[in-house]
């Protein structure tokens, strides 16, 4: 399945409550992405809250936006993006070294 | 006589499987409440689907009335075959409408009647629709759409090792994927746990009994029933270590009982191995059969073929003489056309086979299972050279039929092209020429337009010297036809002139289809009468119950509103598709889904044409120009919202429409190519992916493709006159006149365009609106050059009326600088052009900058000097 970048802008600054509040409002959005096969696997956030970086895994950029939709999160943008892994290439080197 | 199952092989079964049957039992709790589900159990093969479902049943029989109906193994199924199976345990009517061969819907309404008729909940088993006919997946899909209302709950099985992509089942299964009340259980193979479980008592080495089962229940409940010390290697060693232990009586009877797929009826085991009752309570003892309310079963479909493949060859065509023989004098007095067609053939028996299969054909093709009609008469043909040449060429013309409707028209091929020789060798050219005329209609299809062409020709130069013929009249038609796809709208007249004077008013369908053909052209030219033309056709059509003509209707209608932007017969379209739905025309319903996509992208409602197009861009979808219509839908989305991913879906359609000369394949893929090419600001690529189109397109005067495409090339920069002929709006917008585009736009219903003709304002609040407007509509693409040029005011994307006015100054620019040179204020301009004055401050600016003027005074001797001020 392809992996994304979707950032988001919070001009008020995303705030998410501690505790079970915020547990609960994460499982919601989690349990949304399902009926579309997303799976939010991370996110980024900026210092100020105003702006994220989250990774998903999702069929398409359709069902990205379906689901935003569905939990009223804003996209600015989708990214499709593959994983750069410099410690692979680091392992890579020591391997042709030996 | 029923014996309990061994209880080794019922414990290996349901190990593991709570979670299931509380997930079963929910929806029989809300099938209870009156909310009907459709359940689809999946798994590979000895997973216990089977299993699950009785263990679900035998609790719930009491509460509620079970219907329980098989998919048969038989190489080619029996059409509606559980249906029939249910059909035989009720009253109602369902049997009889089965037995009298009436059309899907008319046996899916006495379906619906018959679960509507019980006291109890029903619950309607389906067992391996892997398996299904294609009537009989028509129907499991309309279970499914309307699962919540009928309040019934279904729950069909299937294998998911005979699932390969293009398997029709698939199509339905990817239909039903977003329908509320349709859920699907997927069984996992035994944990090593369980197995460890098992294995226990016989002192197995669990281990290695996982290892070599994989945790199949199946395959794990034979090697314990084998009783053996060492694990088999394979499901067969371990099947046949079993019935080994079984005497010669038992073993002889279990070969008959093999050689029949599925059930073995009580009365077809004595007719085949005499009186064997003894030997069959041994079977049952065993657990190698099962005792089933009709009759008996090998516990699993695995187990039957190991067995039937073990049996020696020339005992097992004894078997299946006998099972033809007995099935010929069946105890029902019914003959179950395709149980005999399939054991003539296993019995090696020509003479039965070419008597049996074409009948089997029919009764399939009767009830819409075209699929297994072709297979029919493709088992005759293959013992069919004894036959004389009609007969053959009969043969080969009906497999041809029925694979066009089974969607495999390129398979039919080759059996019109033998058709039409064995015509040709017997001189009987009127047949000759009507078969050529299909080959050509067939071809057509296979979008092989030159093909078609040719064998269209041959036919009319075959028949027209026979003189004035249905025939004849049919292949005008075909010409009129394919003149009309390719949108050569006079000869497509020219030709149906000639075929309606031919046509007589009693052959209903040859006229449909060419009012049909006729009113498309006049609509393709904008001569409203052909909208009445088509809409008679859908009216005769209906009323003679020509299923096929309504839907090719509301195709060409649907196909007329999408390219003439004409949404006022979007309420018209929802009813083609329900009527394409019910009546299981699949390939229109799939060609409306994506027309519709196309106007509600031009709507401005991209969401609920991505929802359309995820429908159409299933796996199963290989019509190419459906495939066309739907990928360049769901590119040019992704292009508007910046969204990744449309490259490749251009690139696909590209492919799909190499070859195709028609604008109907073509236009779509240069539109959408040549406005991704607008967006990156490539005028090279516009040129290439619409140069020709655009000839073609003014060649045949398709003013909303040549419109569309000049539009976008525009935007991507290309320098050109706007082409003549171009529909209204695109060329009132390429006039540089962006207000009254606007307005046009808005008033014909297209967000997105209207909102790009409020970006080419210069006016900031102007430009603010065309944002806030493009925001809506999620266009993120076109949103961020406006922001951009709100950004930098003065620096402007192309517009026509910036290159076709000296220094780049826009229509407005100069009708404000001639204001300026004529000495008025900016008040006083502001005043005179209905402006506000900061506008105008702005638009002077901008004057003064593009003609490198420090002052009024210097830009007004410059206005003079480029001629568009006379001196003072």
């Amino acid at each position: 399945m392809p992996r994304y970048v979707v950032e988001r802008s919070f001009p008020g600054g995303l705030a998410i409550p501690g505790g079970a509040e915020g547990a609960r409002a994460c499982l919601t959005v989690v349990e949304r992405n399902t009926d579309e096969g997303v799976t939010w696997v991370h996110s980024y956030v900026s210092d100020d809250g105003q702006k994220t970086f989250c990774i998903y895994d999702a069929p398409s950029p359709e069902a990205i936006r379906k689901t935003a939709s569905r939990n009223e999160l804003p996209v600015d943008r989708i990214t499709q993006v593959r994983v750069l892994d410099p410690y692979f290439y680091a392992q890579e080197i020591a391997v042709r070294a030996r | 006589m029923v014996v309990p199952a061994v209880s080794a092989s019922a414990a290996a079964e349901l190990l593991e499987r709570e979670e299931e049957l509380v997930a079963l039992e929910d929806a029989f709790a809300a099938t209870r409440r009156g909310e009907g589900r459709l359940v689809f159990v999946s798994g590979d093969a000895g997973i216990g689907k089977s299993a699950l479902l009785r263990a679900f049943c035998s609790r719930q029989e009491d509460a509620a009335r079970i219907l329980v109906g098989s998919c048969d193994s038989l190489r080619t199924p029996r059409p509606l075959g559980p249906f029939a199976d249910i059909g035989a345990r009720v009253d109602g009517s369902l049997g009889a409408a089965i037995a009298a061969g009436m059309a899907t819907p008319k046996v899916f309404d006495a379906l619906v009647q018959e679960l509507r008729s019980a006291e109890k909940p029903t619950v309607v088993v389906l067992e391996d629709v892997h398996l299904a006919d294609e009537a009989t997946l028509d129907i499991v899909g309309l279970l499914g759409r309307r699962a919540v209302q009928l309040g019934v709950l279904v729950v069909a099985t299937y294998r998911t090792d005979e699932l390969p992509r293009a398997h029709p089942l698939r199509i339905v299964l990817g239909d039903l994927a977003t329908i509320a009340g349709v859920l699907r259980i997927h069984l996992d193979p035994l944990s090593p746990a369980a197995v460890a479980t098992l294995a226990a008592p016989q002192g197995l080495d669990a281990e290695d009994l996982h290892a070599k089962t994989a945790g199949n229940p199946f395959f794990v409940t034979e090697v314990l029933a084998s009783g053996n010390v060492d694990v088999p290697a394979t499901v067969r060693d371990a099947v046949l270590a079993r019935t080994a232990r079984l005497d010669d009586t038992a073993r002889g009877l279990l070969d008959a009982v093999a050689v029949v797929p599925q059930l073995t009826e009580l009365w077809l085991v004595e007719a085949i191995a005499g009186d064997v009752l003894g030997a069959l309570d041994e079977c049952l003892d065993s657990g190698v059969l099962r005792a089933e309310e009709r009759g008996v079963a090998f516990r699993h479909e695995l187990a039957r073929l190991t067995v039937e493949e073990s049996i020696d060859p020339h005992r097992r065509v004894l078997l299946h003489r006998a099972v033809l023989a007995a099935l010929r004098r069946p105890a029902s007095g019914r003959l179950d056309l395709a149980r005999l067609a399939h054991h003539a053939e296993a019995a090696g028996d020509i003479a039965a086979v070419l008597e049996l299969a074409p009948r089997a054909g029919e009764q399939a093709a009767a009830v819409g299972a075209h699929r297994e009609a072709a297979a029919q008469y493709a088992r005759a043909l293959r013992y069919a050279d004894g036959l004389s040449m009609v007969e053959r060429a009969g043969l080969l013309e009906r497999r041809a039929f029925e694979c066009y409707l089974a969607g495999q028209g390129r398979e039919g091929l080759p059996d019109l092209e033998e058709a039409i020789a064995c015509y040709r060798a017997m001189g009987d050219r009127q047949k000759e020429g009507a078969c050529l005329c299909l080959l050509a209609s067939r071809r057509w299809c296979e979008s092989e337009m030159t093909a078609a062409a040719a064998a269209i020709d041959e036919a009319i130069a075959v028949l027209e010297p026979l003189g004035g013929s249905p025939e004849l009249a049919r292949a005008y038609s075909a010409a009129s036809s394919f003149a009309m796809n390719e949108e050569k709208v006079e000869a497509a007249l020219a030709w149906g002139e000639r075929a309606l004077e031919l046509i007589d008013e009693a052959d209903t369908e040859a006229l449909v289809y060419q009012l049909n053909t006729s009113g498309s052209a006049e609509l393709l030219q904008a001569r409203p009468e052909g909208r009445d033309r088509v809409e008679r056709s859908i009216e005769l059509a209906e009323a003679a119950g020509l299923e096929v003509d309504v839907g090719r209707g509301f195709l060409q209608l649907a196909w007329i509103a999408a390219r003439t932007r004409d949404f006022e017969w979007a309420g018209r379209l929802a009813e083609g598709i329900e009527y394409c739905t019910q009546h299981g025309l699949e390939l229109w319903r799939l060609y409306l889904l994506a027309y519709r996509a196309r106007m509600e992208l031009d709507r401005g409602r991209w969401e609920d044409a991505a929802d359309s197009l995820s429908v159409i861009l299933g796996p199963s979808t290989e019509q190419p120009l459906v495939r066309i219509l739907a990928l360049t839908v769901l590119a040019t989305v992704r292009t508007r919202r910046g969204d990744p991913e449309s490259a490749p879906l251009l690139e696909e359609a590209l492919s799909l429409a190499a070859g195709v000369d028609d604008l109907q394949h073509r236009a779509p893929v240069a539109i959408a190519r040549t406005e991704a090419a607008a967006y990156a600001g490539r005028s090279d690529l516009a040129a290439a992916a619409s140069d020709d189109v655009l000839a073609l397109a003014l060649e045949r005067g398709a003013v909303w493709v040549s419109g569309e495409l000049a539009f976008w090339r525009w935007r991507a920069g290309i320098v050109e006159a706007c082409p003549a002929g171009i529909a209204e709006p695109f060329a009132v917008h390429l006039s540089g006149d962006w207000r009254a585009a606007a307005a046009r736009w808005q008033e014909l219903g297209c967000p997105y365009e209207a909102a790009l003709a409020h970006a080419d304002a210069d006016d900031p609040d102007r430009l603010q609106e065309a944002l806030d407007q493009l925001g809506q509509l999620g266009a993120a693409t076109a949103a961020a050059t406006v922001t951009r040029r709100l950004r930098d005011r003065g620096v402007r994307g192309p517009r026509p009326s910036t290159r076709r006015n000296p220094a780049g100054l826009t229509s407005r620019q100069v009708e404000v600088l001639q204001l300026v040179a004529d000495g008025l204020r900016n008040a006083e301009i502001a005043e005179r052009l209905v402006l506000s004055q900061r506008t105008v401050e702005h638009h002077v600016a901008a004057i003064l900058d593009k003609l490198g003027a420090r002052t009024r005074a210097e830009a007004s001797a410059e206005a003079v000097r480029l001629g568009l001020s006379d001196p003072s």
